[in-house]
């Protein structure tokens, strides 16, 4: 069994100054190029990227690791814990 | 002007390539006369396709012929047409090379080059499904698939982002709904809407119109569905989010990227999209370079629409450079996609960089305002109908930004900002 922790890999996504639906698309990009266990953060400024990623890592069953406000911007980390 | 002859290329004979020639050709008429410029046109086809009949060709059977012309008959007398494909763009050296051999400097470069349809980005999906995103000849299989269908369940994908024509998708699946109910035989016929998007369109207001619509049609939405593969043999298509569905007959949105000769030259992002200044259309860190339409890295729709308000601002710039004014355009970011409904109604998805797209109701008005659009576009490409666009886009004429004209030759950055994107 291969030991996910080990690869895994932390990608940043930077979609600061992108409006709806930029910065989801910008998260499927990382997410499309993503193994299971890597961390993805999505930096944004668009305040829909929050309800767009949580109802997203919601359905499709990944883990919304935290949404933090930082000056100007968010930051919206998951993990990838569900991909076909 | 200098005395030495000032060399346009523009690379790509599609609407912004053309219509770019054009407006260069009109603007330094007398130059070209006097032999101190010249306009050359690079591109691949002799046949010039409106793309937006595609649509037609796919869900109404539109013949494909009907909405070609050749190259050569749309361009002004003053444009040397190079029928050659570029292979290679070389910044540093100032110059085209193009598949036959020929190596072709510039002083100024307009790449106009597009964006390419890709199925085979997504495993199986060249194998099963049909697409109306690649010409219309794969159009026409989609009209042939049509005849033949007689209940079952239809899925319209989109299999990447960003594509042309932002509302296609949607257009696709309300053109069913109308093809299916003519035929008498909608109750046997579950249309599928699967779209990575959180809603069936991506812009909220927009959304908002299309949402209910799709209810009262009984096209079925599933969102958050990002394309992994196709199963053409089992008729499955999956998403990467771990979903399934079966289906008898696939029409996917492929994913796009850049053209050939962008990735190849390694001028492009990742994407094999050229980042480009947003507003004066220069490509990033060049100069005397410019690029617009589907070729650009700016979050804006990758439209003909766009294309054609693009190709206004870089000839004005160009045409602005040789005669050392001081006085630029900067798009502002204007769409202007319409969205067919169905039923003869339509609506115009229109936003600019400071604008999002606003409510509305669909309409016939809009609708044959639309199907006006294939009737005029011709003409359009020859410039002669911009007093006519100013009326219509309001705002076609962008704001003249008064700035010092670029130091030619130099490797200063055009000082792009690429600050907001665009809702779409």
């Amino acid at each position: 069994m291969t030991d996910v922790s080990a690869t895994a890999q932390h990608k940043v996504v930077d979609s600061r100054g992108s409006f709806c639906p930029g910065p989801i698309t910008d998260l499927f990009k990382a997410y499309r190029s993503s193994q299971l266990g890597d961390v993805i953060e999505l930096l944004a400024t668009d305040p829909a990227a929050k309800a767009d990623v949580t109802a997203w890592a919601q359905k499709s069953g990944n883990e919304l690791v935290g949404i933090a406000d930082e000056p100007g911007y968010m930051r919206i980390t998951v993990k990838i814990t569900k991909k076909r | 002007m200098t005395d030495e002859v000032q060399r346009v290329v523009i690379v790509g004979s599609g609407d912004g390539g053309t219509f770019t020639a054009n407006l260069l050709a009109s603007e330094l008429s007398d130059e070209i006369r006097g032999g101190l410029a010249s306009v050359q046109l690079i591109g691949e086809h002799l046949d010039h396709p409106f793309q937006p009949a595609n649509l037609d060709i796919a869900f109404k059977g539109a013949a494909p012929e009907k909405y070609v012309k050749e190259e050569t008959d749309l361009i002004r007398k003053e444009v040397e047409f190079i029928k050659d494909p570029a292979v290679k763009i070389d910044f540093r050296a100032r110059t085209v090379a193009t598949k036959s051999g020929r190596t072709i400097g510039y002083d100024y470069l307009v790449i106009a080059t597009g964006a390419v349809a890709n199925p085979s980005k997504i495993p199986g999906l060249a194998e099963g499904a049909l697409n109306f995103h690649a010409g219309g000849e794969s159009s026409r299989r989609i009209w042939d698939a049509l005849q033949a269908f007689e209940g079952g369940t239809i899925i319209v994908a989109i299999g990447g982002t960003p594509h042309k024509c932002p509302p296609s998708p949607n257009e696709a699946a309300f053109m069913l709904d109308e093809f299916f109910r003519k035929k008498g035989i909608r109750d046997r016929v579950t249309i599928k809407f699967l779209t990575p998007y959180p809603r069936p369109y991506p812009a909220e207001k927009i959304s908002r119109v299309v949402e209910p619509l799709f209810k009262e049609r009984g096209i079925e939405v599933t969102t958050f569905f990002n394309v992994d593969s196709v199963d053409p043999t089992q008729r499955k298509i999956y998403s990467m989010e771990g979903e399934t569905f079966d289906y008898d007959l696939l029409i996917a949105i492929p994913p796009h990227h850049g053209a050939d000769v962008v990735v190849n030259s390694g001028i492009g992002d990742e994407d094999g999209y050229i980042p480009t200044d947003r507003g004066a259309m220069r490509v990033v860190g060049q100069v005397g370079v410019y690029c617009l339409g589907d070729a650009t890295n700016i979050p804006v729709s990758k439209s003909g629409v766009v294309a054609h308000l693009q190709s206004v601002v870089v000839a004005h710039n160009i045409a602005a450079e040789m005669k050392r004014s001081s006085e630029f355009l900067e798009y502002n970011g204007r769409i202007n996609c319409p969205m067919e409904v169905g039923h003869h109604k339509a609506i115009f998805v229109s936003a600019t960089y400071t604008s999002p797209p606003v409510d509305q109701t669909p309409s016939t008005v809009k609708y044959y305002m639309k199907r006006s659009f294939a009737l005029i576009y011709w003409r359009a490409l020859d410039g002669s109908l911009e007093r006519i666009f100013d009326v219509f886009f309001g705002q076609t004429r962008f704001p003249v930004a008064e700035k010092e004209a670029p130091v030619r030759m130099a490797t200063a950055s055009t000082a792009p900002e690429q600050g907001a994107k665009q809702d779409a």
